[in-house]
């Protein structure tokens, strides 16, 4: 990776606290910044509860660890980020709003350094934690988010996709996956481990290269005509296969297969990071595509 | 979407939110990776109470009032979070307004809240019952007391006795309002602790720039070089600690010199552990390195060092050009060679060169710190902070970004409504004869010097301060204090029980931190900040609107703060004024009237602060109202090298430069609201004032010394007979291996815990829960040839008596040296007392030998908070300073801690925390150490005491710096002479 610390590499920093500090549930601070950034309407607790307490949690483990679920080794690499910057981890090192604000911190800091040789660490570290941690899994998240947030976050959604973009045009682009990504393990054949396994995975994005919701799987429901039960995606997505699991599959591999493209349209901001989705989601799609295919057991 | 705009937009908002002194991003959240409550909400602050939690969601309202910790001398801003239900304080946390702490806070602040809940705290006056030291207290009222110190004091004061009056204290935590009090009362009468404590450190740094304290920029470090661990683990822990981490952070060094291998170390890139003593040979070798090597900064030392003088002094036949001084200074240091410290210190001399390089590679950014530890453990001690400085001097770090400052200008101290004058006397009790150089009161030797027939006490006041158990050779204090013809009265100031408090007359419940008014600013950064301790139950009732006029209506019990006891105290002695007293009391608002806290302090805010009137008016408070709300308030910041600012041409008024460049003006000094104490340079002969110094032709600022400049060579050490000191120099410790007996072992006694307060944690039940034991320290190349285990008890022999502790066999300490926290150790004898850290012990007597033996340590015990039932630990450690003689050095006046010592497996007889002491065998290691000294009346070369330009606490006028006139005889020795 070559890496230059240019006067704009570090910029845009109150932006991305205050597109952070949004992430958080809303008060007056938060409502103050959305007016500021000219966000449509405020931001409500209702809302924000339903988007990142239903829906799309804001933790970075999720999308990166090979159980869809908060902690795990996931959270484990990026707390050992926060070691090796010298800085005690925080209690929930991966939550997206700490991310941004760390993203935000390191650019500071950048910013105010003097010394070259020290503001190039500086800009390492940030392009580390930007392309390792925030690069891998936000361009996935922040798609999703757009398909079901309120105006007002899904505008704050587009304003952080936006520096985003900005911040990964920048000079330094890594060659090679983010170790999330290498390490990844694949969705598994529920032909080998069993059903159990399989669901698992199959909500576990990082697996399946798809990012089903609670809203997704509601439509699942709609889609396929088949009774919706409520609880957790893993027993909502059991009970539809276990009513009809030929059409469930099929409506899967439909779904999943249409993150292809959706992956792949951000091939340019971040390479073979797309690539990488777009792989996991085909051979999903593919495996689910035999599973239809397969029948009924 | 144009990001950059709404970047653009988003800071705008925020400065302008800041500029309002609002907050602007969220406290309690992600994003500033901390957590505070925005202090807009610091009326009505809701949380969770954690004890409903999780069976029920309980709301609690808090008040959210700032005030500053009083358990170390840092000042770090507190938040008191006061129940709005029931107006008590649940807990405190840090308070993020504060710049020198900036919201964070060692264990010791949160631990506050134990100290004003503690069940065993002192809450009404108590005046001894029985003889002194028998244990049995009547309470008294305030106004009984009060009546009858004032009384004794007035005495004392209109029969010329002034200075039988005297006030001992440990820790200030304010900046001279109590040396004003005594101003007021025109008595010599301060005594600090200072001389147990870091006069070491400051007479080193004192004879360099004319300031005694050093403020390095840790935070914008490259090298960070602190001798000892106790700065960083102790004194200024939290904001000097929060500051090395953040330049480690950054990729800063850490070096660190400790013997043991303490908190500090374990964080160091460089961990030498020297022999005791030697640590200026080291300092030496390092300067040495750089001056052969040419890695000075030349520029600096030519500008800035008083080489000139030098060269005239000592070397006036030779060429007074730079090049002869560079010449000169390469031989002066030659022979610290890096092989010379490492036989010295018994550290590698690779380990040693490769430290040297580093030191080198820091440029101007080289941070370096020592306060107590060598400074204060050795003879010639003092020489280890000048030795340190010379390093900073040599690399031009001095006042730049990541260097190391004088402290007084990273200091404000405003200047109060009066300003009493100095008093006419000269106390010789605590600045005796053969100390002209002592930078603080010889204070330990008190009893010595009163058994000297020196003089003796009408009054005598300890202020957190417990000389009996923090001083070396207690005894003999205890001595002191139960003998009525040397001491009258002895009136004890504290919140809570100490073993000088069982010896006293009165004993005065006085607030805690959170119950108290002071005002103070400390050195931590390249900055100038006021932080304002303030009761926060007053603050809080006064926000509610409640009017309180008495800081006792609010405080439990009858708990009283000192600012509001010294005004009624000063009322009381002179009533109606006929002593010049009273003004000095007396309301500006309401003449006639006494002075009251807030008209005091709205005075300073108002009068003497600049910026705040402004900053708090920007909010819609008054500058008081601003403190109170937020307590503390940053003046400047980046203050940088004052040295190099020019004087302005006001001030230079038919300007004479003396031969060296000190230039000296009749321009009278311009008022300057800031009176934080610094050297005072002499007039020149015909009374002009020094105003600055001529570098390359231009009157710049330059340092408060004689010369102006740094003064590598000091002509005041060598005109009152010191020359071998004149220079940055080592000097052989009274500890050096080669003042040793063949089986004795040096003794380190004075470090710290970081959880511990000296004297007043035996209150703090979660401190005393992490923290409660003391046990000796020894390598198992020492403990090995001895059968020691840890745990197995050992008797360590000093000089004047024996205490017999438990030993810990560890390699976190040198071979050949014994270490001993000086935090534990507390003891009561019967009766009053805490009961979470103090042993129950019996003092017996014959004649001159003492003993003190153990009879049981803590247990669990019923009381008002459940938590005492919960005591788990019965171990509070060993008094180890019964058994030190003092040591005081003759220049500085430090007490040298460290001990020669025999230690022993502890024989049949020997118990658990046994001590036994001779008195008079303590009073002959004294005699001992005073004979090292060069008394003013032979070696003055101005028939003065002391130098006047040295810094003083509570300084007398200059006549009384006279000496007596020996041809006539000297009056007999009273009134403290």
């Amino acid at each position: 990776m070559q890496l230059r610390a240019g006067p704009r590499s570090a910029a845009m920093m109150e932006l991305w606290r205050a597109l952070g500090a949004l992430g958080e549930a809303p008060g007056p601070e938060q409502i103050r910044l959305a007016q500021i950034l000219g966000l449509p309407g405020r931001p409500e607790p209702h809302e924000y509860t339903e988007i990142f307490v239903l829906h799309l949690y804001p933790y970075a483990s999720v999308y990166l660890g090979g159980d869809g679920m908060l902690g795990g080794e996931a959270r484990d690499r990026i707390a050992g980020f926060w070691r090796a910057l010298g800085r005690v981890p925080p209690v929930e090192p991966d939550h997206l709003t700490t991310l941004l604000a760390l993203y935000a911190t390191l650019g500071e800091h950048e910013n105010a350094e003097r010394e070259p040789a020290r503001r190039v660490l500086l800009a390492e570290s940030r392009k580390a934690l930007l392309w390792e941690h925030l690069a891998c899994w936000l361009p996935m998240y922040l798609d999703k988010l757009r398909e079901i947030a309120s105006p007002c976050y899904r505008a704050w959604g587009e304003m952080l996709g936006e520096a985003l973009w900005e911040a990964l045009a920048q000079p330094g682009r890594p060659d090679a996956l983010p170790l999330h990504l290498r390490e990844a393990p694949s969705l598994p054949d529920p032909r080998q481990v069993g059903a159990g396994a399989f669901l698992q995975g199959l909500l576990a994005p990082v697996r399946s290269g798809a990012l089903l919701v609670r809203a997704d799987l509601a439509r699942a429901a709609r889609d396929t005509e088949l009774g919706l039960r409520i609880g957790e995606r893993r027993f909502m997505l059991d009970a539809l296969l276990s009513q009809d699991a030929p059409r469930t599959l099929a409506w899967l591999e439909a779904e999943v297969r249409a993150w292809i493209p959706r992956h792949l349209a951000h091939r340019d901001a971040v390479g073979v990071i797309a690539e990488f989705w777009a792989a996991r989601a085909e051979t999903a799609a593919d495996l689910l595509a035999r599973l239809a295919a397969e029948g009924p057991d | 979407m144009d990001t950059k705009a709404l970047n653009q937009r988003v800071s705008a908002a925020r400065r302008d939110a800041e500029a309002r002194g609002e907050t602007f991003y969220p406290g309690p959240s992600r994003i500033h990776l901390a957590s505070f409550p925005p202090k807009e909400r610091w009326d009505d602050w809701v949380e969770l109470d954690s004890k409903a939690w999780p069976g029920r969601r309980v709301e609690k309202r808090y008040m959210l009032v700032p005030t500053t910790c009083f358990n170390c001398e840092s000042a770090c801003g507190l938040l008191a979070y006061v129940d709005r239900e029931t107006l008590q304080v649940r807990k405190f946390e840090g308070n993020p307004e504060h710049p020198g702490s900036r919201g964070r806070n060692c264990a010791k602040g949160p631990a506050t809240l134990n100290q004003i809940t503690d069940p065993d705290r002192i809450l009404y006056p108590l005046k001894r019952a029985g003889r002194r030291g028998e244990g049995k207290w009547v309470q008294v009222s305030w106004n009984e007391a009060l009546d009858d110190i004032a009384a004794r004091i007035r005495r004392a004061i209109t029969e010329g006795r002034g200075n039988e009056v005297m006030y001992h204290v440990g820790r200030p935590g304010e900046d001279g309002f109590t040396e004003r009090v005594l101003a007021a009362w025109g008595v010599d009468g301060h005594n600090s602790h200072t001389n147990v404590c870091s006069s070491g450190g400051r007479a080193g740094y004192h004879f360099w720039m004319g300031v005694d304290r050093p403020s390095p920029d840790h935070a914008n470090a490259r090298v960070m070089l602190l001798v000892s661990s106790h700065l960083e683990a102790g004194h200024y822990f939290n904001p000097h600690a929060q500051r090395v981490i953040e330049a480690k952070q950054q990729g800063a060094k850490l070096i660190v010199f400790d013997t043991r291998l303490s908190n500090t170390a374990t964080h160091a890139d460089h961990w030498i552990a020297p022999h005791p003593g030697s640590e200026a040979a080291i300092l030496l070798a390092i300067a040495s390195y750089l001056i052969r090597r040419g890695l000075y900064d030349r520029e600096f030392v030519r500008r800035w060092w008083n080489w000139e003088e030098y060269l005239a002094c000592e070397h006036p036949e030779r060429p007074a050009t730079f090049e002869t001084f560079e010449e000169i200074l390469r031989g002066l240091y030659a022979s610290y060679t890096f092989e010379f410290a490492s036989q010295e210190s018994g550290v590698d001399a690779a380990a040693l060169e490769d430290v040297a390089r580093t030191v080198a590679s820091a440029g101007t950014r080289l941070s370096t710190h020592t306060w107590r530890s060598a400074a204060a453990g050795n003879l010639g001690g003092w020489q280890v902070p000048r030795t340190l400085f010379l390093l900073n001097a040599l690399l031009g770090a001095v006042a730049t970004e990541g260097g190391t400052y004088p402290n007084a200008w990273n200091k404000y101290v405003p200047k109060p409504i009066y300003v009493p004058p100095h008093p006419t006397t000269w106390n010789g009790l605590t600045w005796p004869i053969e100390y002209p150089l002592a930078i603080n009161e010889l204070s330990f030797l008190l009893p010595h010097l009163l058994k000297d027939g020196r003089g003796h006490l009408e009054v005598y006041f300890t202020r957190v301060y417990n000389p009996v158990w923090t001083n070396p050779d207690g005894f003999s204090w205890i001595e002191m204090l139960t003998d009525e013809r040397l001491v009258g009265c002895s009136v004890a100031l504290t919140p809570t029980w100490n073993e000088t408090a069982f010896f006293a007359d009165y004993v005065l419940p006085m607030g805690h931190g959170p119950e108290r008014h002071d005002l103070h600013s400390y050195e931590q950064y390249d900055g100038q900040w006021i932080g304002f301790r303030q009761p926060v139950l007053r603050a809080a009732r006064e926000r509610l609107g409640e009017r309180v006029t008495d800081t006792r209506q609010t405080n439990p019990g009858e708990v009283w703060e000192e600012n509001e006891f010294w005004i009624e105290l000063s009322w009381r002695i002179d009533p109606d004024g006929s002593l010049g007293i009273r003004k000095y009391f007396e309301s500006q608002r309401e003449p006639g009237a006494r002075l009251a806290v807030d008209e005091y302090y709205a005075h300073i805010f108002e009068h003497s602060v600049p910026g705040l009137p402004e900053r708090a008016a920007a909010e819609g408070l008054t500058p008081l109202g601003f403190m109170r709300r937020y307590g503390a308030f940053e003046i400047t910041r980046k203050v940088g090298a004052l040295y190099e600012t020019p004087v302005p041409l006001a001030e230079l008024q038919d300007v004479h430069v003396s031969r060296f460049g000190r230039a000296y003006t009749r321009a009278a000094k311009p008022p300057d609201p800031n009176i934080v104490p610094l050297g005072s340079p002499e007039p020149d002969a015909e009374g002009r004032r020094p105003v600055g110094v001529r570098v390359d032709g231009e009157i710049l600022r330059g340092f408060p010394t004689p010369s102006g400049r740094l003064e590598f060579y000091s002509r005041t050490l060598v005109e009152w007979g010191w020359s071998e000191c004149a220079l940055p120099t080592y000097l052989r410790s009274h500890v050096h291996p080669g003042a040793l007996e063949h089986d004795q072992m040096v003794l380190i006694s004075t470090f710290r815990l970081p959880v511990q307060i000296h004297t007043r944690s035996a209150n703090s039940k979660w401190l005393d829960e992490i923290a409660h034991t003391n046990p000796l320290w020894i390598h198992p190349r020492d403990a090995d040839p001895m059968r020691l285990r840890t745990g197995d008890l050992v008797r360590v022999e000093t000089e004047i008596g024996h205490f017999v502790v438990k030993a810990w066999v560890t390699e976190g300490i040198r071979p050949g040296v014994v270490a001993c926290s000086h935090h534990m150790g507390r003891w009561k004898v019967q009766g009053a007392g805490q009961r979470q850290a103090m042993a129950t012990v019996t003092l017996g007597r014959a004649e001159d030998r003492w003993e003190l033996r153990r009879e049981r340590g803590v247990a669990p015990y019923a009381s008002v908070d459940p938590d005492t039932l919960r005591i788990w630990w019965t171990d509070v450690g060993v008094h180890q300073n019964l058994t030190f003689p003092v040591h005081p050095d003759p220049i500085s006046g430090q007490h040298c801690w460290h001990q020669a010592v025999r230690v022993r497996p502890a024989g049949p007889g020997d118990r658990y925390g046994d001590i036994a002491v001779s008195t008079q065998r303590a009073h002959e290691v004294y005699a001992k150490w005073l004979a090292l000294t060069k008394p003013a009346e032979r070696h003055s070369p101005d028939g003065t005491r002391r130098p006047y330009w040295l810094m003083r606490p509570l300084r007398p006028s200059r006549d009384a710096y006279r000496l007596p006139d020996r041809r006539t005889p000297e009056p007999a020795p009273v009134a403290g002479e």
